[in-house]
């Protein structure tokens, strides 16, 4: 389905049309819609978003553009960071200052009429509120945010302390910035998607966001940050999935399109959580999925280097032109044409896109490149795929091995229009035996909707002792009870960033509130053990923040397809899949399923 | 020509550089100083059999050329498969005292086919003042414990007396403790995987051809890059404004000089070590010949003894850029290894595009609080380039530390900071402006003991093809100047303010 730019809310309820026309049900049958959504990204890398204010602290109004002071590219000296998403003259300094221990500068009457004044002069269609120390006492932060909130009633007014109540404040307020930059616009988009589903028949869709649960579409619209990777997340969530069909404690999902490959750890059914990345050179700090992305892709383009080696991308071929294979003008030998020279794939390319593989293109440009690197041509389509397996294996590995995880008794589960195609040359890099290629990646995006559960996440910075038992008590208990009243019934998990006194970087271990301060400073001990070889049981132990979730378990699908009669095949041959090929390589048989899904095991 | 195919040589640069990347973010996940966790003021590498280096982590800069005098050094003393040694002094490989340098020999079939090296900054060695970088500093031995190639660790485990003896010598000893810790679990995994590597991909012999074909590899890339500039020599300059000791300017002449795939850095006629710490050992001087190198021909050449092969250094025994004993040096891995970069840099102007100078200096302040020490470098302005404006608040060299969060410095330390702004206007004006400096006010809560060692305060970061120059930078202690450098105890209340300059200009306006 083509992606329909002005209204993409439009294209998404016609692509709910068409598959209920497809399998002939009607509108009113359908319980529940749930949507996945690349809007707040693209808005950033367009930087489409909102007119925003950041209110902030006197003193510190240039944080955005301080950053963290480490420079864009480490010797490309006139390489520059984005520039911020608020500019230096829509920020207002505010005289009030809290301390670590408590107010230094209080927050006076007029000071906040005068704060008022200052942003409205801006015609702001969003404010971002961030004071230093907010995580602590939010007191200032929600006399700004309910003054401006009477002021300009009709946008929306976000305070760091609400968003991201942790300690840093760079990471903080730049969080809270983007979810002001891009709220405005996901609101729009959303209440327009909610307005057509309602036309049609439809229950109100419920939203994917980054940490893989989804949320309520007005809940979803209030917090644009909270979804700016949505659409990956369904695809893990899915794959989280099928490892839980397939028995697998432990797998690699590995998804690798055109252009990029994301990957990330599954253990016991559950993706890694990670508390925030960068996103288009700004910092999401907020509860997300674990995904680690390469620029490595069917299009990659594979090239020699001044000293006589083979590199394959961070260039890509893209769509237009796409691989030389596709016959569209492409030139430039990409990891699409090595598989297809050496007859891995051939044919029509999936269903839906309909192009044609032509082997003679992809030959002559990996000739080209061949002839220049001193190589038979089949040798050059070899090195082609090793070295952009290499790639991937580098992402796999840091989500594994570096996360002190031993990928090999796991299974790689391969998606993505180019993953089943690799999965082999992957999993023998990285030793493992089992791979599983799902029916198909669009099936599993749509998996991951289904059996989302509900999720809303709170992080509160605490700095406590672990013995402080009573005040960390308190604190969880007040995250539990805003979380209970989002999810009634939901079921609470509690964790604990915590680290030996005097280390400035906390381990998240899981915790029961009930229990004795010694039960978590034990997990503490062993989970720094774990990460990093050693436990200091000596010394004393410190929590830096709080995290609670609400979560509901989504439904459990069975998976009951069945072997497909003849469908067991030896490699080397490739299998056909919707929207990929499946390559099964020397010492490797492959399982074919009636439901599409194909499962491999090493000799 | 090579011995492994085009294709071999990118999996195994994959492969080494993978373990180079693991052992740094194991350093840094266990690691317990502000320092090293959020500063990342630390570097890992794998070398060969040989000691020359293989493969380095996407690091700080100033470790770049800095390690392979310390192999050289602990190979020298006799270290065996098993064992892991400990050295810092500047003058056996160090770079400074508290760059702490870890190098274990590891084989594989009972060949030595790797040395594994992490190096890390501790906040605190001992010396006369707290974070052991006190401005003013005359002599080694005044800024903290000297350690030669020592063996820390074998089969036995970690030598305790030893491990005592430094700890004893350090005003933090439970930070190094776990700092230490770090570093070594990140030489067990380089154990591991240097093992894993060889089960899988033909033994000992398979990875010393690896490396070796690798060397040359970058060293070939290197030559290409080389002999693309024009042939010729060029000349520059770059002045130290005093040491903290003398308030001479010390100055570093260099000559660049390319003829073919050849290029000489030729550093006679600079001046003599001075009697402070600016002054460089040969290690710090390496790096910042190769940072500049790199900067003005290939920087995705992978670093590593090949890359370097192609670049001949002439240092002066006993100039600043050269040290001997008993020289201080604290602060030549800082700020001479800066000027350093400036000089090098000016004369690559001549032959090939590189930016208008940047700030030129890291704004280095140390506060001790008793037994709390607290380091911090400032960015700056980056100078403009002709393809656009310089950066703004920046490192702009050898350095590329995190800042520290204010809501973290003021939970850890007492201190209040008052203002954390970008100095605009300070970049120098031109077709393309210089990036602007930064301004960091900081009032003190409790007596301190204070060292600030800065350059740039009375000089500024010059312009490029008729761009003006960035401004000076400022220090102010109490709201009075105090020039670049600076020592002492300051009474709760004070305020210290520095405001950071900005680069150069490219281009008349």
């Amino acid at each position: 389905m083509p992606t329909t730019p002005h209204d993409q809310g439009d294209g998404v309820i016609s692509a709910v049309h068409a598959a209920l026309a497809h399998a002939a049900i009607d509108a009113r049958e359908v319980v529940s819609v749930a949507h996945g959504m690349t809007v707040g990204t693209n808005a950033l890398l367009e930087r489409q978003g909102a007119r925003a204010c950041l209110v902030t602290t006197a003193g510190i109004e240039d944080v955005l553009e301080l950053r963290r002071q480490n420079r864009a590219a480490l010797y490309r000296l006139d390489e520059h960071h984005p520039a911020p998403l608020i500019a230096a003259d829509h920020v207002v300094g505010v005289h009030e200052r809290l301390t670590p221990t408590g107010v230094e500068v209080a927050l006076t009457p007029d000071e906040l009429a005068r704060t008022v004044d200052a942003v409205r002069v801006h015609d702001p269609e969003a404010v971002a509120i961030g004071l230093l120390f907010s995580y602590r006492d939010a007191t200032h932060e929600q006399l700004l945010a309910a003054a401006l909130r009477d002021a300009l009633p009709d946008i929306p007014v976000l305070t760091s302390a609400e968003v991201l109540p942790e300690i840093r404040e760079y990471e903080r307020i730049a969080t809270t910035v983007l979810d002001a930059y891009l709220t405005p616009l996901l609101a729009r988009y959303l209440e327009g998607l909610a307005m057509r589903a309602a036309d049609a028949g439809l229950p109100e869709p419920i939203i994917m966001q980054s940490s893989g649960g989804v949320m309520g579409l007005h809940d979803a619209s209030r917090h644009a940050a909270r979804t700016v990777l949505s659409g990956p997340a369904g695809g893990l969530v899915g794959a989280a999935a099928v490892a839980r069909q397939h028995g697998a404690p432990l797998a690699l999902a590995f998804d690798m399109g055109g252009t990029s490959c994301d990957v990330a750890l599954i253990e016991d059914g559950v993706p890694a959580r990670a508390h925030g990345r960068v996103v288009a050179g700004h910092p999401v700090h907020l509860p997300m999925l674990d995904i680690e992305t390469v620029s490595a892709g069917g299009g990659s383009i594979a090239w020699a280097d001044g000293g006589g080696a083979l590199r394959v991308g961070p260039r890509s071929a893209g769509a237009v032109p796409g691989p030389a294979a596709y016959a569209h003008g492409g030139e430039l030998p990409t990891v699409t044409d090595a598989n297809v020279v050496l007859g891995r794939v051939h044919g029509t390319l999936g269903d839906d896109h309909g192009i044609t593989l032509d082997p003679t293109c992809a030959t002559q440009a990996v000739a080209a490149l061949a002839t220049s690197l001193g190589l038979s041509v089949d040798a050059c389509a070899e090195g082609i795929i090793a070295v952009a397996v290499q790639e991937m294996v580098r992402a796999l590995r840091v989500v594994s091995v570096q996360r002190g995880v031993d990928p090999r008794p796991g299974v790689l589960v391969a998606f993505g229009g180019a993953g089943p195609m690799h999965a082999c040359d992957v999993a023998d890099e990285l030793g493992m035996r089992t791979i599983t290629c799902p029916a198909s990646a669009g099936v599993l995006a749509a998996l991951g909707m289904v059996v989302a559960g509900e999720r809303r996440d709170h992080v509160r910075t605490v700095l406590l002792g672990v013995h402080d038992t009573d005040a960390l008590r308190a604190a969880v208990h007040a995250l539990v009870r805003v979380a209970q009243a989002e999810i009634p019934g939901g079921r609470i998990e509690v964790q604990a960033d915590c680290r030996y006194a005097g280390q400035s970087h906390a381990l998240t271990v899981a915790w029961h509130p009930e229990d004795a301060p010694e039960a978590l400073a034990s997990a503490f001990h062993a989970a720094h053990a774990h990460a990093s070889g050693s436990a200091m049981p000596e010394r004393a132990v410190e929590v830096v923040s709080v995290r609670v979730a609400a979560i509901t378990d989504g439904p459990t699908l069975e998976w009951n397809a069945r072997p497909v009669p003849d469908g067991r095949v030896n490699g080397p041959a490739s299998l056909a899949m919707a929207g990929s090929t499946c390559w099964v390589a020397t010492d490797w048989s492959a399982q074919v399923y009636d439901d599409g899904t194909i499962t491999m095991e090493r000799a | 020509m090579s011995g492994l195919d085009p294709i071999g040589l990118q999996v195994w640069s994959a492969a080494l550089g993978a373990v180079a990347e693991e052992m740094q973010a194991a350093l840094v996940r266990a690691a317990f100083s502000v320092t090293i966790k959020e500063r990342r003021d630390c570097s890992t590498a794998l070398f060969d059999g040989q000691g020359r280096m293989v493969a380095q982590s996407h690091s700080i800069p100033v470790h770049l050329g800095a390690m392979p005098e310390a192999v050289a050094a602990v190979m020298a003393g006799g270290a065996q498969p098993g064992e892991v040694w400990i050295i810092n002094d500047p003058f056996r490989g160090g770079t400074h005292l508290p760059d702490i340098t870890l190098v274990s020999p590891i084989a594989v079939d009972g060949v030595v086919v790797a040395h594994a090296v992490t190096r890390a900054h501790h906040a605190d060695v001992g010396g006369m003042s707290p974070g052991s970088m006190p401005a003013g500093a005359r002599e080694l031995v005044q800024e903290g414990l000297v350690i030669p190639p020592m063996r820390l660790a074998g089969a036995d485990g970690v030598d305790v007396q030893l491990l005592e003896l430094v700890l004893a010598n350090s005003r933090t000893p439970d930070e190094r403790r776990g700092d230490l810790a770090a570093q070594l679990a990140a030489h067990a995994l380089a154990d591991d995987r240097l093992r894993e590597l060889a089960a899988r991909r033909g033994g000992a012999g398979a990875i010393a051809r690896a490396m070796d074909d690798i060397l040359a590899y970058a060293e070939r890339r290197t030559r290409t890059a080389i002999a693309a500039l024009p042939d010729g020599e060029w000349h520059g300059e770059a002045s130290l404004e005093g040491d903290g000791v003398t308030d001479d300017d010390i100055v570093i002449r260099v000559r660049v000089a390319v003829a073919g795939d050849q290029m000489t850095v030729d550093f006679t006629g600079t001046d003599p070590a001075g009697p402070g710490n600016l002054n460089c050992p040969i290690a710090v001087t390496r790096s910042a010949v190769y940072f500049a190198v790199r900067v003005s021909t290939d920087p995705d050449i992978p670093a590593s003894a090949g890359a370097f092969a192609p670049i001949t250094i002439i240092a002066p025994e006993g100039s600043v850029v050269h040290a001997r004993p008993p020289s201080a040096v604290a602060a030549g891995n800082v700020e001479g290894s800066s000027r350093i970069t400036d000089a090098v840099m000016a004369a690559h102007a001549l032959a090939a595009p590189v930016p208008a100078e940047g700030q030129g200096t890291m704004n280095n302040l140390t506060l001790g609080f008793g037994d709390r020490v607290y380091f911090e470098t400032l960015a700056g302005g980056q100078g403009a380039s002709a393809t656009g404006d310089g950066p703004s608040a920046v490192h702009v060299t050898m350095s590329n530390t995190l800042n520290t969060p204010i809501e973290a410095l003021e939970v850890a330390m007492p201190v209040r900071v008052e203002r954390y702004a970008i100095r605009r206007g300070s970049g120098g004006v031109g077709r393309h402006n210089g990036g602007d400096g930064v301004v960091r006010r900081i009032r003190l809560l409790h007596d301190a003991e204070v060292s600030l060692i800065a350059e740039r305060r009375r000089s500024c970061p010059a312009g490029q093809a008729g761009g003006g120059d960035g401004q000076m930078g400022v220090t102010l202690v109490g709201d009075h100047p105090v020039g670049g450098k600076w020592r002492g105890r300051l009474p709760a209340g004070t305020v210290i303010e520095q405001r950071t300059p900005g680069g150069g200009a490219h281009g008349a306006a």
